[in-house]
């Protein structure tokens, strides 16, 4: 029955320990041991429950501090859930944030290749890929430039671009509309339209409840890193905006 | 554009890690102005001063002292490039898995990739220089194959465990600094092997580098046969290491992008 879903995630919560003072050295850690520690804990996520059908797109909303992200990372793997919580991923995935993780002493050339290739392409098909990528990313003259050299504009574009052919199952896209400008924000929506919908299942963290409303199957509402609301994206929303009038009117 | 198509990922695999093998080889030698002769440098001026110090000034008697101490060093910066070198590398790499499922072992085993590259250019200079100095290389160097799966294991299982500890201890680099300028001193590179024996029986076991600089001289220098049962000693000690590496880092790896 799994094999239906793409992602099911049982009673996962996410725990962080913010040391005052940070124990990350041998040092520090012999010391640590002759005082009383003074530990915040910081609880992002709390038991969450629910899983993702193949080819569904799936929204995360909620305000700032909600544990979105954290949520994300969690479910992309790039963060381990507390013990006891589970998350079982069917197929290769790609998480997109701010980008896709390139190399900043890479070329953009070097980055296509690499990350295109980490990604779960072939050599030969990043060949045959190579040009489209480029002139999607508005790059053709920095081909062999270092894009520490590049402004976050650029490294945005070649990220998305080489984004577009990723091979993955899964799509963890974390605000991925939130930067840019028009024009690439017009391209970044085509792509998830013509690219990322298609046959895949799709993560989506927002804060446009546009785009939630208007690609979304189901949408889970966070509210301090509990699930407040799973269902259709209008309640979702609804509720969403509603609690932030209520708070918005308590602090007045 | 594109629909998900399944394409055969272990097969993609290798042409991977050979890709990146070969980025990682030209950001290490081709990023400066002085380039591969950086390669040389390095160990060229390291044999001239152990030379003045033990030949020159200290008078001790092994023959083909500069080739002596150009093969031992050979091995020896291959261990440090990676055992030191990549203990950071969860750190640097870390683009490449935070995004995918990229597995990490294939970032180890790209820089290894990369190492050995040096490895065979340094030993074709080698060869080179002892052909100068009249040591003529005979069939013997096919027993190097055994010699450096030893070296490879011992330095892939130091780097797997270094990387990880790092993640936790972030000071590492600095302890692993102090072992490394002991085991420096305590394998047979400034001298004889066997006057090491002598006096330290122990140290021929305990340090692994020991015995694999060893039977890289007898293959390299003396067109002899390595000693078998220090390979097989060799073997089974790097192979722990490697499997205590692997273990390590399968229990620190998971959580590399969140502690970095």
């Amino acid at each position: 029955m799994d094999q239906d879903y793409a992602l099911v995630v049982e009673g996962v919560s996410k725990t962080f320990y913010l040391d005052q003072f940070l124990v990350d050295t041998l040092k520090a850690r012999l010391f640590s041991a002759l005082r009383t520690k003074e530990v915040k804990i910081l609880k992002a996520l709390e038991d969450i429950t629910f899983s993702v059908p193949k080819g569904e797109v799936f929204g995360i909303i909620g305000r700032n501090g909600s544990g979105k992200s954290t949520l994300v990372k969690v479910l992309s793997g790039a963060f381990v859930p507390d013990a006891g919580g589970k998350v079982i991923r069917n197929g290769s995935s790609m998480l997109m944030s701010l980008s896709i993780g390139l190399s900043h002493e890479l070329t953009a050339a070097e980055n296509i290749y690499v990350t295109g290739s980490a990604l779960g392409l072939s050599l030969k098909k990043i060949d045959s890929l190579f040009n489209q990528i480029i002139e999607f990313a508005e790059l053709g003259e920095f081909v062999n430039t270092k894009i520490k050299y590049f402004s976050s504009g650029m490294i945005q574009r070649l990220s998305f671009s080489i984004a577009v052919n990723a091979n993955a199952e899964i799509m963890f896209l974390d605000e991925v509309f939130a930067v840019g400008d028009a024009v690439f924000k017009k391209k970044a929506v085509e792509v998830l339209e013509k690219s990322w919908l298609d046959g895949r299942t799709v993560v989506m963290v927002s804060h446009s409840m546009d785009n939630i409303k208007k690609y979304c199957h189901r949408v889970i509402y966070l509210q301090k890193g509990k699930i407040r609301f799973l269902g259709s994206p209008e309640e979702a929303i609804q509720m969403y905006m509603e609690d932030n009038h209520v708070e918005e009117e308590a602090t007045d | 554009m594109t629909s998900v198509q399944r394409e055969p990922v272990v097969a993609h695999r290798w042409e991977r890690m050979w890709m990146l093998a070969k980025i990682e080889f030209k950001l290490r030698y081709y990023e400066n102005k002085l380039g591969l002769l950086w390669a040389l440098i390095k160990p060229a001026s390291q044999i001239l001063m152990y030379y003045l110090v033990f030949q020159v000034i200290l008078g001790q008697r092994v023959p083909n002292y500069a080739i002596y101490l150009w093969s031992g060093l050979l091995v020896w910066q291959f261990f440090t490039e990676s055992s030191t070198g990549m203990i950071k590398i969860l750190q640097t790499k870390k683009y490449l898995y935070t995004h995918t499922n990229m597995n990490k072992l294939e970032i180890y085993l790209s820089h290894m990739m990369s190492i050995s590259i040096s490895l065979v250019i340094n030993i074709g200079i080698f060869v080179i220089g002892s052909l100068i100095s009249g040591i003529y290389p005979s069939y013997h160097y096919i027993f190097f194959v055994p010699v450096f799966i030893n070296l490879f294991l011992l330095s892939l299982g130091v780097a797997l465990l270094l990387s990880s500890l790092f993640l936790l201890f972030k000071d590492i680099s600095q302890v692993w600094g102090i072992i490394v300028g002991f085991l420096f001193f305590l394998s047979p590179i400034l001298y004889r092997g066997k006057l090491f024996e002598e006096k330290m029986p122990i140290l021929n076991y305990a340090n692994p580098m020991a015995g694999i600089i060893d039977n890289a001289r007898a293959v390299m220098l003396y067109e002899q046969q390595p000693d078998w049962a220090m390979i097989g000693f060799d073997f089974v000690y790097a192979s722990l290491i490697m499997l205590l590496g692997l273990w390590m880092l399968k229990r620190l790896g998971p959580r590399a992008s969140e502690l970095l």
